[in-house]
């Protein structure tokens, strides 16, 4: 599986991004290191969390440690620099802070294990990402933490990777239905060109609530879609086609609204991290008629498994990958740990 | 005083080892329940437990039956093991600590506006303890909270605030700083509740435009970053680091 060379083809920037905690996020990430490696491809490497520490401080659990050739572009925080054992050159101190120090951006100059951390801001992130670039980087990985997954968003990253495995349930169906379920989010129908979308777009920066009917956007005196469930309900019209939600869609946004008007819109979001709403909700709320789309979808790469849990269970790796492959077949499904 | 500095010129930074009653002896007491009935039966078990954890000659001091089927118990044990403490590194915050006038002179100097601070304790955790004393007026330990600053408008939202509801306060108020509690909470809930709390920041656009704090005492700096906040207070924290940090920081960011 020659991945990484079809990604640094495709995309510059791509992220893993977790299902959950200890769903196998940096080694997939050791995984891609290892082929550009093997390929001579120059890569550049951050994480919004931190990442290449022994020991998980959450769980206590053994953590994958991180290891970079020569050339590799990597941001470190100040108290990790001295951590490191790759022989490291800074190239600049950033102006992001962190908890653990200010990001610096170095250059490994002998390979070696290093503790690799970034900017916690996803803006900050995109911005430090064309640094890297600058500084002859050819495909940036950013590593994902926890569960965030906000960081797969089109504005930060081209496309992604999804990790996911065995630590989500101890049932396998569940396993691949939660991670079907993510993936179909960020595959949600983009609203497609035309007056409606040209609307939306002239006044994305205003960060307000839209309504769109007949041939002109109204724009309501909201800055948030939070708890705004009531207030949207007395303001949908008969004319009313698409709502644009600036923010996060949570249940909030759509708890009060009538059904019939909910079946009659369709709302559109920025893109699919802006859902905050579990599988299970999001299929009644997709029966009653709910109807989403967005600007701008996410691009799923791959998807990695690992069927080992820190809880102490796995699944059996043949199946889980064709439980995977077979639920979500256009998306190449690797195993980590094979 | 040459006594005491006899006693420790013979500690050996890279081996040590509990202290009991005398340097090196490796005493330890350990205190845990067993789902296991009150007798003799039971004490074995935790002596068992004790020397699979490390400890020589365990020694069942005390056992009460708590329940039907559950026991409490009391070890003493001597610890096998050794830590190099001189090749220890931790990651602390070095932020120069300012007290409550400093602060507000800091205000008035660099900020020359009011600053707005947000707080509560979040998601299912029911414990105020924590962003009361950061908050509250009298504060704790002898250290004023954040209400008693010159400067700085504290709103403290209490307990079990949802992250959503606490999102729409700081967006209502134009909040400088978000402060996210969290005192006691089971199975890690806290990490999930916390990592939320930044997703939702994110995707209403505000992540980049607000001081995000935790705080609580399994909270700490490394945690910080994997959650995506700009800073974690752990135990012995009070509310001029808080303070120090956030008014530091909106001058860093050029949020003034």
């Amino acid at each position: 599986m020659y991945l990484l060379e079809e990604l640094s083809q495709k995309y510059r920037t791509v992220s893993i991004v977790g299902m959950a905690k200890n769903a196998g996020k940096t080694t997939a990430l050791n995984y891609l290191i290892e082929e550009a490696i093997d390929e001579g491809i120059v890569l550049g490497i951050t994480s919004t969390g931190r990442d290449g520490e022994n020991t998980d401080l959450v769980t206590g659990t053994d953590k994958p440690r991180v290891f970079l050739d020569a050339d590799t572009i990597v941001s470190v925080p100040e108290k990790l620099y001295e951590l490191a054992d790759a022989g490291l050159e800074i190239l600049r101190m950033t102006e992001y802070g962190s908890s653990l120090g200010r990001i610096m951006l170095c250059r490994v100059v002998t390979s070696g294990y290093v503790q690799v951390a970034g900017p916690v801001i996803n803006a900050s992130h995109a911005k430090m990402c064309d640094e890297m670039f600058e500084y002859g980087a050819e495909l940036v990985l950013i590593d994902g933490a926890i569960d965030r997954k906000s960081i797969a968003a089109p504005e930060t990253s081209d496309a992604i990777i999804l990790s996911t495995g065995a630590v989500l349930s101890r049932s396998m169906k569940k396993v691949i239905e939660e991670t079907a379920h993510t993936v179909g989010l960020y595959r949600l129908p983009v609203m497609e060109d035309g007056e409606d979308r040209r609307l939306i777009l002239e006044n994305l920066s205003k960060e307000q609530l839209m309504m769109i009917g007949g041939q002109d956007a109204r724009l309501l005196d909201r800055k948030t879609g939070l708890g705004a469930g009531k207030y949207l309900d007395g303001e949908i019209d008969e004319d009313t086609r698409y709502i644009f939600v600036p923010g996060a869609f949570t249940q909030s946004v759509i708890a009060d609204i009538n059904p019939a008007r909910l079946r009659q819109v369709t709302f559109v979001l920025k893109d699919p991290t802006r859902i905050f709403i579990d599988s299970v909700s999001w299929s009644q709320l997709r029966k009653k008629g709910l109807k989403v789309e967005v600007l701008a979808a996410i691009e799923v790469a791959a998807i990695t498994v690992n069927p080992s849990a820190p809880g102490g269970y796995a699944f059996d790796h043949e199946e889980l990958l064709r439980g995977m492959q077979d639920a979500i077949p256009d998306i190449p499904v690797i195993d980590v740990m094979l | 005083m040459t006594a005491c500095n006899t006693a420790i010129a013979q500690v050996d930074l890279t081996q040590v080892k509990p202290y009991g009653d005398t340097l090196n002896d490796g005493m330890m007491e350990l205190t845990f329940t067993l789902p296991v009935p009150f007798g003799e039966e039971g004490s074995e078990a935790a002596k068992i437990l004790a020397k699979k954890m490390g400890l020589d000659e365990p020694n069942v001091v005390y056992s009460k039956n708590m329940t039907d089927g559950y026991t409490f118990f009391v070890v003493y044990g001597k610890c096998q093991h050794t830590v190099d403490y001189t090749t220890i590194k931790v990651t602390k915050v070095e932020v120069d600590v300012m007290d409550r006038l400093e602060c507000a002179q800091y205000i008035k100097d660099n900020i020359k506006r009011e600053v707005v601070v947000v707080g509560a304790s979040t998601g299912t955790d029911a414990h105020t303890v924590g962003i009361d004393a950061i908050m509250n007026m009298k504060g704790f330990h002898g250290h004023f909270g954040l209400e008693r600053y010159e400067g700085i408008n504290a709103i403290n939202m209490g307990s079990q605030v949802p992250n959503e509801v606490l999102i729409q306060k700081a967006k209502e108020v134009n909040a400088d700083a978000i402060l996210v509690s969290q005192t006691v909470t089971q199975k890690d809930v806290h990490i999930q509740n916390l990592t939320n709390m930044v997703e939702l920041l994110e995707a209403e656009g505000m992540r980049d435009k607000v001081i995000l704090v935790c705080g609580g005492p399994r909270i700490s700096h490394e945690l910080a970053q994997e959650l995506g906040y700009d800073a974690g207070f752990g135990a012995h924290t009070y509310a001029e680091h808080v303070a120090s940090f956030v008014l530091t920081e909106i001058v860093n960011r050029k949020m003034v």
